[in-house]
């Protein structure tokens, strides 16, 4: 009755690898980028490279090298990561339903593997209804993908970065990345409230002393949409106490 | 000292992947909380794009003249019609070194 167990496993490692393909389109230039601005802020090329593969996430990394190259204090640092990283949680607990009865050996590579990119494909594979023990392992082709295409385009990005000219306004391509991210995603007034809210903080607080505007935007942002959206939602009592 | 700092900052990203998966946590997150974490994306991005944008090499905020704060609006548009990094990044460049040389 069950299909062959190997075959299934292997078939869904190599559907999670062909689903991340379309992805590293956007994840190869950031890499590239990421590598040219770690230099730029005054990190080693192996600090650069390093980073890539633990911090392994596109902004945190790049808020370290900003934050490190302006000589912030640590415990800020550490703050400023930590917010940049909580919507991870958020990641988390959407596929823990799925993989929290796998044990450990599964669930910490797994983890450590969790990205944006590979969250968003294989959170589809989780919920599309076909039964399958082995979903866990489209997680770790969609993971494992995005981390071979992060780390060489992070090494290409040092390697290069240091040839190319200032004049080329490079990084750039950095702003530009986190662009093409937000404005698709910004769908309700909340999300506008988040994001406007933050960019007028960002700019307001930039007398503030160790960059500490990234968490006085970021927490703002946060905070002025999550009202906008506690404001617009419904109340539980409207949806079944109005008829009686 | 920066090698310490980048395996705690590391440990800081796990823990937030992980946390949800570890055998101790609740189940399922507050529902107000996994609310405000929906807003955590958009909101650290901006609060990275809009200095990235609007402050000069001189720490100067900058509105007139401000190459980079055309390029970005001609970003804006070209990522929310073709949705695509790429294409975003390449408009935004090729707009910026256009104004520059046609400019400033």
């Amino acid at each position: 009755m069950q299909p062959n167990n190997s075959t299934s496993k292997r078939a869904e490692f190599w559907t999670g690898v062909r689903d991340e393909l379309p992805l590293l389109l956007g994840v190869t230039p950031f890499g590239l980028v990421f590598g040219v601005l770690g230099l730029a802020s005054g990190l080693s090329p192996l600090q650069t490279i390093l980073l890539s593969s633990i911090l392994f996430g596109g902004a945190s990394q790049v808020v370290f090298a900003q934050m490190w190259g302006g000589g912030v204090p640590l415990p800020i640092i550490g703050a400023s990561i930590s917010i940049v990283n909580s919507r991870h949680i958020l990641y988390g607990a959407s596929m823990a339903p799925y993989l929290r009865s796998l044990p450990l050996r599964w669930r910490v590579p797994l983890a450590y593997l969790l990205t944006d990119e590979a969250y968003a494909v294989s959170i589809k594979r989780f919920r599309d209804g076909q039964p399958s023990q082995e979903k866990h392992y489209h997680l770790l082709g969609t993971g494992l993908t995005l981390w071979v295409c992060w780390q060489l385009s992070t090494i290409v990005g040092v390697v290069f970065g240091a040839t190319i000219p200032e004049s080329w306004s490079l990084g750039f391509a950095l702003p530009l990345t986190f662009i093409a991210l937000v404005a698709p995603a910004i769908r309700k007034r909340a999300d506008l409230v988040a994001c406007v809210t933050a960019g007028v903080l960002s700019i307001a607080g930039q007398s503030l002393p160790w960059k500490s505007w990234i968490i006085l935007a970021a927490l703002g942002g946060i905070a002025a949409g999550w009202l906008v959206h506690l404001a617009a939602k419904p109340k539980p009592q409207d949806d079944n106490g109005s008829g009686a | 000292m920066i090698w310490w700092l980048m395996i705690g900052c590391g440990m800081l990203t796990f823990a937030a992947r992980f946390v949800m998966f570890s055998d101790i946590s609740p189940k399922r997150l507050p529902s107000w909380l996994e609310d405000a974490l929906g807003f955590v994306p958009i909101a650290v991005l901006t609060a990275i794009i809009v200095p990235a944008v609007l402050i000069s090499p001189d720490n100067e905020v900058n509105f007139v003249g401000n190459s980079h704060l055309l390029a970005a609006i001609v970003a804006i548009a070209a990522a929310l019609f073709t949705r695509s990094v790429l294409v975003t990044i390449c408009v935004g460049l090729t707009t910026l070194w256009g104004l520059e040389w046609l400019l400033f």
